[in-house]
């Protein structure tokens, strides 16, 4: 009777298939404020990845002694510096006055802003710009966007090289967790019965370990912890909820007609479980991996907060948050502008998380 | 027709749905009246308005639709201009409504006396203890046994035909001057469809009531109705007294629809569809894409091509037929059937199937108990020849197929594929053997994946069994499957959704074919689809049996549609074969109780029946 409300119309000859994900962007395109997250998280990206060629102090590009190199790249990793600037007592300190001197035919390109996330820098390196100042009187001004930290380093830089790391920490946490979560919760799904209830069981006693706490207990074990590890806990410690859910999805599709088709057809277990059933049941998981994502920034801001988080000197949205803390009064800058920036990101992640569900969601997928 | 005036009088309605796609006309300018006491049966299939229809008149749409012009005149009242408060009070007062699936319209934290004794208390002004002596005689008149015992019940402790009644009682429970039936009894069983159908009778003739009976059924129309209302795409194409509509139909759409049903006294080899008696091509009206029907003559050049097209009926060998009480003698069988050479293997042995699931109870969830989903079910099936399975829900029936299949575990017996033991091999052999055997399920729906084009469903089964050598060879072969099952191979590019019902039947029956199998279980294969198309799929497996020689099982709760298609009957019950036996045999000079309560719960349409029923009224109606 639901089909009286269909159209009694033929079939319409219609044109190219889309397909489940083409039909999923269609839809989720359709929403005004995840369209808007997509495209801030995307730009985030963007800047995570060109943060050298945004701020910074080491030349993107240059042409010196006759070669080309690019210590900016040295940003990424130390080693990826070319030592002939060593040589040549640079002393890392990449000024235009130092290239003429050296080099008068050396010519360079220099980052947007020159200031460095990890030193404060000084006056006249760059010609016309005042050494950065320190404490309470580096508020926002022409030279330093968003002010500067109590050693003078430059805010607005170091947020920069800070967004790789909130970026980072959450694709690969909740990567980690995706992997494990899928698969566990497919196995247990699937096979059912006595792997079922002792996987079923492990979830249960994950889900009572706090991610905090065993953070903390890692920091306290491990002699040198990066941020890394902190992905790692936070990874192993949230696939719980995609492993349920996951689980849910295989116990239900495992049921269905055309898995036990594909069953009689004399596929084997590895075809029935990939290309049947977990191409089925991954949209739905998709959702709460967005909204993992977004605590885990939330998290790994909290544990830098807390001073537990992302080691020096390394710059992270939650260090600069946690050197603002004792100043608040005076150095609002401190403040306003990594958390901010955390409350965009979270949330953008959100909407997507929203979009996403309602783009996938069956039941409002009725007009199929 | 009396001169009383009439319960219900729809001028001229239209129900148009406003969706992004454009407007949907989805009850196209339809009249029609009910008198006091009568029935009006609206059959129709899905899509074709007429559930629209009711909801109209309750006045319970959709927000997306709305009716456009019209009037739904109830007792002198304009139901489309009446405000919503006054309209409230009528419905479940002076009309009331039952639906198709009694498990989903009871709530199921209440008891079923509660729930009926609420509806009392809201329309009636009475106290409860007066309501709920009153749902003990609604309950009694509606053949619930028990009834006292039975109001204190909660839903999931009453069958579904129980429900069914209980939802009839509440419908009844104001007296109204009009229920409004939507499939009431499409989800039920037949033997249990044949007492709603009785109960919901009685009850309009000592009541007085009047009924709209809405069903895809024509079986149940005639079993019931006075008058009848053909639906097809939103508008009436018929409309008459149900004797001359089933003795003398004029529109070829009802033509076509009364020509495709198996009937179980048919003759046909093969079903007329409704496409022998009308063409449609679209056109464009002022209004907007509309079709224009073209009606086709049935000759007798095609009526002879569906009578005697292909072969009669192959029935197993001499000394088994003997064995199962139906010796080959002269005049037992039906005139073309023919035997399975005496010396012939079978193709397929099951012996003693049982499939049992353990029922748990407990902390340390002990098996106290069995469900005997199959208890020792043996039969042979040949090669070439249909094996019908028929059986109300839950005898076993599909649980059967899937054990021969190994989709469900078996708890004991053999299952024989040519002489060897299905349930002993292991992987790889086993994965081998699904090559000769298929399944085809019931859902349309649920049977294809929906993130899976046409393509690589249909060329899956080529990779895992190794069939063709290249992506264009399978290609090429998938697409030589979609014609052979009537579709186009364009079609391969396309994902299920796309597709209606009948065609991702289609679809499953090559993805069935693409292993070349010599065997196919058919379970409930065309049970979810219209009639029309089930005719069309029903054809397309008799076709694909002679072409490529195939074997079938054939499961199904339809009897009609078992005895059209099959050779040799097995009727089950409680999980055993209660007969066993050619199935004109069985219809014919059915042996056990059980097969006989089936066959004479099945709707019957032939004139004489129809005639009989008027004439019982006629003396009822002259009598009080």
């Amino acid at each position: 009777m639901a089909d009286d409300k269909k159209a009694p119309d033929p079939p319409k000859p219609a044109p190219k298939s889309p397909g489940f994900w083409r039909e999923t962007w269609v839809r989720f395109r359709r929403r005004p404020g995840g369209m808007l997250a997509l495209v801030y998280v995307v730009f985030m990206a963007l800047v995570a990845i060109f943060a050298p060629a945004i701020a910074g102090t080491k030349p993107v590009m240059c042409k010196y002694k006759g070669h080309l190199y690019f210590p900016a790249m040295g940003y990424f990793n130390p080693k990826w510096e070319n030592p002939i600037f060593q040589k040549d007592r640079f002393r890392k300190r990449y000024t235009p006055a130092k290239f003429k001197e050296k080099d008068p035919d050396s010519w360079v390109i220099w980052p947007l802003v020159y200031q460095d996330p990890f030193r404060r820098v000084g006056g006249e390196e760059w010609p016309g710009q005042p050494e950065n100042p320190t404490g309470a009187d580096g508020s926002p001004s022409r030279y330093n966007w968003f002010g500067t930290n109590q050693q003078g380093k430059d805010v607005f830089a170091m947020m920069v090289h800070g967004t790789r790391i909130a970026l980072l920490v959450g694709f690969v946490s909740m990567g980690i967790a995706a992997t494990v979560g899928i698969t566990f919760g497919a196995i247990a799904g699937y096979f059912g019965g006595w792997t079922d209830i002792i996987i079923s069981r492990l979830i249960e006693v994950v889900l009572c370990i706090p991610a905090l706490v065993l953070i903390l207990a890692l920091l306290a074990i491990v002699e040198k912890a990066t941020i890394w590890h902190i992905m790692a806990v936070i990874g192993l410690t949230r696939w719980t909820g995609i492993a349920r859910l996951t689980r849910a999805e295989f116990l239900r599709l495992k049921q269905s007609d055309y898995v036990a088709a594909a069953k009689s057809l004399g596929a084997s277990q590895l075809r029935i479980v990939f290309k049947h059933i977990l191409r089925n049941g991954l949209a739905p998981v998709l959702v709460p991996i967005t909204f993992g994502i977004a605590s885990a920034v939330l998290l790994e801001s909290g544990l830098s907060l807390l001073g537990f988080g992302t080691p020096p000197p390394n710059p992270s949205w939650g260090t600069i948050l946690r050197e603002g803390r004792d100043t608040i009064q005076q150095t609002w800058w401190l403040i306003v502008f990594p958390g901010l920036a955390i409350f965009f990101t979270v949330l953008a992640y959100n909407l997507i998380g929203e979009g996403l569900q309602e783009a996938t969601d069956p039941r409002l997928r009725s007009d199929d | 027709m009396s001169t009383a005036p009439p319960v219900i009088d729809i001028q001229n309605l239209r129900t148009y749905f406003h969706t992004e796609e454009g407007t949907v006309r989805a009850v196209n300018d339809v009249s029609f009246r009910v008198e006091r006491g009568h029935t009006l049966g609206i059959v129709g299939e899905s899509g074709s308005g007429k559930s629209v229809t009711s909801l109209s008149i309750m006045q319970l749409l959709a927000t997306s639709a709305e009716i456009e012009s019209g009037s739904i005149s109830f007792l002198g009242k304009d139901l489309v201009r009446l405000p919503e408060p006054e309209m409230r009070d009528i419905r479940g007062k002076d009309i009331s409504m039952i639906f198709q699936e009694p498990m989903t319209s009871l709530n199921p934290v209440f008891t079923v006396g509660d729930q009926v004794a609420e509806a009392i208390v809201l329309h009636q002004k009475t106290s409860k203890d007066e309501a709920r002596k009153k749902t003990v005689d609604l309950f009694r008149e509606v053949g619930i046994p028990e009834p006292e015992l039975r109001v204190d019940y909660y839903p999931h402790q009453m069958s579904g035909g129980q429900k069914q009644r209980v939802m009839i009682a509440m419908a009844l429970s104001c007296n109204p001057q009009l229920l409004i039936a939507d499939e009431p009894t499409t989800a039920l069983d037949v033997t249990i469809q044949s007492q709603i159908l009785d109960i919901l009778r009685r009850l309009r003739d000592t009541r007085g009531m009047s009924i709209l009976f809405i069903t895809h059924d024509l079986g149940v129309i005639a079993e019931i109705a006075d008058d009848v209302l053909v639906m097809y795409r939103g508008k009436m194409v018929e409309y008459g007294d149900v004797l001359q509509i089933f003795e003398n139909p004029q529109h070829p759409y009802t033509k076509g629809l009364l020509a495709c049903r198996p009937r179980l006294d048919t003759k046909y080899r093969l079903l007329p569809t409704v496409s022998d008696f009308m063409e449609s091509e679209p056109i464009e009206t002022p209004d907007g894409p509309d079709v224009k029907i073209i009606e086709k003559k049935l000759d007798d050049v095609r009526l002879q091509q569906l009578m005697t097209h292909g072969r009669g009926r192959l029935l197993h060998p001499r000394d088994e037929l003997a064995a199962m009480g139906h010796p080959w003698e002269e005049g037992h069988h039906s005139p073309d059937s023919t035997m399975v050479p005496d010396d012939a293997k079978p193709l397929l042995e099951v012996k003693d199937l049982e499939v049992h699931f353990p029922v748990r109870k407990g902390v340390f969830s002990r098996v106290v108990d069995h469900v005997k989903a199959v208890d020792g079910v043996s039969f042979n099936v040949y090669r070439g020849q249909t094996l019908g399975l028929v059986g109300e829900s839950g005898c076993g029936k599909t649980t059967t197929g899937r054990a021969i299949l190994r989709l469900v575990n078996a708890t004991g017996g053999h299952v024989l594929y040519e002489g060897r033991d299905v349930f002993a091999l292991r992987g790889g052999e086993m994965r081998a053997m699904r090559r000769n055997m298929q399944i085809i399920f019931q859902d349309p729906y649920g049977s294809l994946n929906p993130r899976m084009t046409i393509e690589s469903t249909l060329t899956e089964p080529m990779v895992i069994h190794n069939l063709a050598k290249s992506k264009a060879e399978r290609r090429d072969k998938a697409a030589a499957l979609l014609e052979e099952v009537d579709l186009k191979p364009e079609h391969l590019r396309r994902y299920p959704h796309e597709f209606s019902g009948g065609q991702r039947q289609r679809i499953s029956i090559a993805r069935a074919l693409a292993v070349e199998p010599d065997f196919i279980i058919c379970d409930e294969s065309v049970s979810a689809l219209d009639v029309s198309v089930q005719a069309q799929v029903l054809n397309l497996l008799k076709k694909l049996q002679e072409d490529r020689g195939l074997t079938y099982i054939f499961i199904s709760h339809d009897l009609s549609v078992v005895k059209f298609m099959a050779d040799m009957m097995a009727v089950m019950n409680a999980g055993k074969i209660v007969e066993f036996g050619p199935s004109d045999n069985i219809y014919a000079v059915p042996k056990e109780d059980y097969t006989r309560k089936l066959i004479n719960a099945t709707p019957r349409d032939s004139l004489e029946h129809i005639r009989a029923l008027q004439e019982q009224r006629a003396k009822l109606r002259s009598g009080t």
